[in-house]
């Protein structure tokens, strides 16, 4: 491939440092787009767009494709997402133990639904089909940590603990 | 091979091909949706399910499965007419069924397919996609609505035309093709994924809503653009040319067509067609009939021929070869002149001077097939791609699909440069023949030139002070290059030319030759140099004798004999010299000086409205004949619609000229191609109805001979960026300039321009910038990127407003300052 070294490229509004050391670092190997757009999402929270241009550019893939591959998979961000992303199964379990008292409390409090980011991009709220831990239903989670047995009070005491958190 | 039964029919075919392939092969036709024959097997559409004796249990999809040794092949059994039907319904339930409005009636595979599998009830319901339909662009309408997930619109701009702008985005229920970021369509407008869409999601707005499809009359021809001489079916009704219709096995391409050859048949019936005869009365051109312009022309020219010196005549090589050749025998014979010419003189002789040095033809030494048997690939200018588009795709898929190696010598970066594995070589403007004569050079210092080649020691002589920095390049690239040349098994130069490009003249043609020569890469196929001339019947212009042999003027001593009144009637048939030949100003005055001008035209072109008489002529669809292409392909032009307006062919202008002066009288343009076969040696034996849809390519005769080129030394001049003209992909002369299809997208003159100097000059894209050089100045637009290197400019010559040409005096650079207006 024609790939090209990374003085070529100028740097857009935002920092493209890491993305371009993301991209030599996965310069020559085959297949490589998963693991750079994987490294820059990991790097940057979400995949901005001037770093697609620039993986297409420096991996001489199409724009198209590249935008094809983040749509594809439910990995990938195109926008940015909160430093807490709430989880909150919807599966079956969860359902029947009402899951959706849960999910509407989140709304309430958050102004925020599915696969939403509140403004200050403290809160990423999400819904999703199982967490794999049916016998906690309802079941939320807040980015590593899992909080079963959900109630409306519950909601709020999650609330007042990450709004008490540090965003940096 | 390998040997099958289909339907209890034998067959046997190469072990590569699928059973779709086999089947087609003995006329068993298998429907299908996803499919073209030049795009990769896909497997999307579960249409071409088969059954297998020896894969019995379930259906094969027969596009993506090889055929093995006695397989026995069932394509249509109850079970399978029944798991297609359920395709037809899964597709209709999401596909809207407004054919009523839908251009592609009637040339929809899901609308026939519907139609012949009787799916007239659906056992599913569903609501169908509320998609926004794309109307951003004027070329082509997209209504994912209607799209049924093919991927042959993705897959086509990939693997042929190397663009991507489609890919399938989303996943499951709400995956649709898109673009990137889902935005509007904004890519070269080719059209090749309207013309593989099996239904109406993508559409020609230009035709929209202009004809029903089975009510076109459909003429099969050739593309009046490039000189690739692409096959193309014209759709006609009433009289008007409305569309280009795809046809997957027309010419070499498959009916790959670029943006031009689809987008650009509006010319055809632009209003702006002349309809009627002119004649200059108190200054003003005035509607005549015919009678008295071609008496006012006869009388001139009957007069001119006491001295006939003082009649000159230019041609353009869109005309076709019996009407060049009518040219030819009214001039050089009844008028008795040798002062006739086409192309600005300079375009011709890489073919007329340099072929005919290196290799002892007037034509280009290799043919387009010649690109997919090659092994490397060395491309003068990235421009290849922008002169010859549908070429450009045959690189691209040589590179691609068969791994051929890729070489590209440029004054800038273009599309062919991102291709995969290509390597570029970015040189000095206007350092083409020292960069060759540094290659020669090379292969003869690396021992790599080939035994017994005839004038090696004159060549010695002649490229010992070359060296790679009078090309701006390294010594390391000029070897590599060198040695990869000389090593590969077949090695193809492939050299464009034209009137942009007036340092690709006969000493580049030497130059490049020098180089297949001396490594042996002449004489065999995939091999040697394809010398890709301008405009669809240039290499037919120079078959046919249309430039000076004698002591004859050529087209710029035409120029300025009419400035010095040694010219005093001078008949231009197309030609625009005022726009495409060197320094504006000074065509322009020549012009105005010259006693008596008549000029035979489809439009009131810059130069038609300084004549003295204007013959309204026709285009390509409103008359037969034969069109020779690039890599010496000679081809039948069909008769589309009538004449438009009063307009005559140049045929029956040139022929009824020819009467009345006393040469020869022809009853059709038959005639003239029998006695071109005749009297042209390298068209003996072949006929017009020999020709038949596909052509004939003339064979040539290479007495290979090493001819030494001077490099001129170029002087960059302090201060001052070095100006590089050529042609825009969108445009092909200055004709393109009435289609409406091209001026959509690329309307404009502009200067282009590398970033770092347009950050130093303070210009930004799209601000007006005023050009100047020590001819004249200019004011176009400015294009900023990375495409054009530092130091240069680069500027299309097609546009009559801000033309290149004023501020161009004909050398291969000029230099330029750049001013922001």
């Amino acid at each position: 491939m024609s790939n090209a070294p990374a003085e070529e490229i100028p740097a857009e509004e935002i920092d493209l440092t890491e993305a371009n050391q993301i991209i030599d670092k996965y310069l020559t190997l085959p297949g490589n787009l998963m693991p750079v757009l994987q490294g820059i999402q990991d790097a940057y929270g979400f995949v901005p767009k001037p770093t697609i241009d620039l993986v297409a550019e420096r991996l001489n893939v199409y724009p198209s494709q590249i935008y094809g591959v983040l749509t594809f998979y439910a990995q990938f961000h195109l926008k940015p997402r909160g430093k807490f992303i709430i989880r909150v199964c919807v599966g079956t379990a969860c359902h029947v133990q009402g899951a959706e008292r849960i999910t509407e409390t989140f709304f309430g409090r958050l102004g925020i639904g599915h696969a939403e980011t509140s403004e200050d991009l403290r809160y990423t709220f999400e819904k999703v089909a199982c967490l794999g831990a049916c016998g906690m239903a309802p079941l939320a989670m807040v980015n590593d940590d899992t909080y079963g047995k959900m109630t409306v009070q519950k909601v709020d005491e999650i609330i007042e603990t990450y709004n008490a958190r540090p965003m940096k | 091979m390998v040997n099958l039964t289909i339907d209890g029919k034998q067959v046997a075919v190469e072990k590569d091909a699928t059973i779709y392939d086999a089947a087609k092969a003995c006329g068993i036709k298998i429907p299908i949706l996803c499919h073209d024959k030049k795009l990769h097997p896909f497997g999307g559409c579960r249409m071409c399910l088969v059954e297998v004796e020896q894969m019995k249990g379930r259906l094969i999809p027969s596009c993506t499965t090889p055929v093995t040794e006695g397989m026995i092949v069932q394509t249509t059994t109850d079970e399978i007419v029944k798991a297609r039907k359920l395709v037809l319904e899964l597709l209709l339930l999401k596909h809207p069924i407004d054919c009523p409005v839908c251009d592609a009636a009637g040339d929809c595979d899901l609308q026939n397919l519907t139609y012949e599998y009787k799916v007239n009830m659906n056992r599913f319901v569903d609501e169908k996609f509320n998609h926004e339909i794309d109307y951003e662009n004027p070329l082509i309408e997209r209504d994912m609505n209607r799209c049924i997930h093919c991927g042959k619109c993705a897959r086509i701009c990939d693997e042929i035309v190397s663009y991507g702008a489609y890919t399938f985005i989303n996943r499951g229920i709400e995956a649709k093709m898109g673009t990137e970021f889902d935005g509007p369509l904004n890519c070269e407008f080719c059209g090749s994924c309207v013309s593989v869409c099996p239904v109406g999601a993508l559409n020609s707005r230009p035709f929209k809503f202009k004809a029903r499809w089975w009510a076109l009359q459909k003429t099969k021809s050739v593309c009046s653009y490039c000189g690739t001489g692409c096959q193309l079916t014209l759709g006609s009704k009433d009289g008007k040319v409305l569309t280009t219709i795809y046809d997957e096995n027309q010419g070499f391409h498959n009916g790959q067509l670029c943006t031009r050859g689809r987008f650009g048949y509006q010319f055809v019936n632009s209003e702006k067609r002349l309809t009627a005869p002119l004649i200059r009365k108190n200054g003003k051109l005035q509607e005549a009939t015919w009678e008295e312009a071609l008496a006012e022309v006869t009388s001139r020219l009957s007069a001119g021929k006491s001295d006939p010196a003082s009649v000159a005549a230019l041609a353009t090589p869109r005309l076709t070869n019996e009407e060049l050749f009518l040219f030819e025998k009214l001039f050089r014979g009844t008028v008795g002149t040798d002062n006739i010419d086409h192309s600005a003189g300079y375009a011709h002789e890489a073919l007329t001077k340099g072929a005919k040095a290196s290799f002892g033809v007037t034509a280009s030494p290799a043919e387009i097939a010649d690109v997919q048997k090659s092994n490397l690939l060395l491309v003068v200018k990235s421009d290849a791609y922008e002169t010859h588009p549908v070429i450009g795709f045959e690189i691209n898929l040589g590179v691609k699909r068969k791994g051929i190696a890729l070489r590209i010598v440029s004054d800038k970066k273009g599309k062919l440069t991102r291709l995969p594995g290509a390597k570029t070589t970015v040189h000095a403007p206007g350092s083409e023949i020292a960069l060759f004569n540094a290659l020669c050079k090379s292969v003869i210092d690396q021992g790599l030139a080939a035994e017994g080649v005839a004038g090696l020691d004159a060549l010695k002589a002649a490229v010992a002070d070359a060296t790679a920095e009078k090309a701006g390049v390294t010594a390391e690239e000029i070897a590599a290059i060198a040695k990869d040349f000389a090593s590969a098994e077949k090695a193809l130069i492939i050299l464009p030319i034209g009137q942009g490009y007036p340092g690709h003249n006969a000493a580049l043609a030497n130059a490049a030759a020098n180089l297949a020569i001396l490594t042996g890469q002449v004489g065999k196929e995939g091999a040697g140099l394809l010398i890709m001339s301008e405009k669809n019947n240039s290499q037919g212009a120079v078959d046919m004798g249309i430039y000076p042999k004698g002591t004859g003027l050529n087209a710029q001593a035409i120029i300025d004999g009419c400035a010095n009144g040694n010219v005093k009637t001078l008949f231009v048939a197309g030609e625009n010299p005022v726009v495409s030949y060197p320094n504006r100003a000074k065509v322009e005055k020549a012009l105005e000086n010259v006693e008596f001008m008549v000029v035979s035209e489809l439009f009131l072109t810059e130069t038609a409205a300084m004549a003295d008489v204007v013959l309204p002529a026709c285009s390509f669809a409103e008359k037969s004949g034969t069109f020779t292409s690039l890599g010496r392909r000679v081809q039948n032009v069909r008769k589309a619609i009538p004449a438009v307006g009063l307009a005559k062919s140049d045929f029956d202008i040139l022929n009824a000229l020819s009467q009345a002066l006393g040469g020869a009288r022809y009853n059709n343009q038959g005639e003239v191609f029998t006695e071109i076969a005749a009297n042209v040696p390298a068209y003996k034996g072949l006929t017009q109805a020999g020709l038949k849809d596909e052509g004939a390519v003339y064979p040539v005769t290479l007495a290979a001979k090493l001819v030494p080129a001077a490099a001129k030394a170029s002087a960059p001049a302090a201060g001052k960026l070095a100006l590089v003209t050529g042609s825009a992909l969108y445009h092909c002369g200055t004709m393109s300039r009435f289609g409406e299809g091209p001026m959509y997208v690329c309307p404009d003159a502009y200067a282009e321009l590398n970033v770092a100097d347009a950050a130093a000059l303070k210009v930004a894209e799209g601000d007006q910038v005023t050009v100047t050089s020590g001819t004249g100045a200019v004011q176009v637009a400015a294009k900023v990127g990375k495409r054009v290197p530092q130091g240069v400019v680069f500027s299309p010559y097609h546009f009559g407003e801000g033309s290149v040409n004023t501020i161009t005096d004909g050398s291969e650079v000029t230099y330029v300052t750049v001013a922001k207006k």
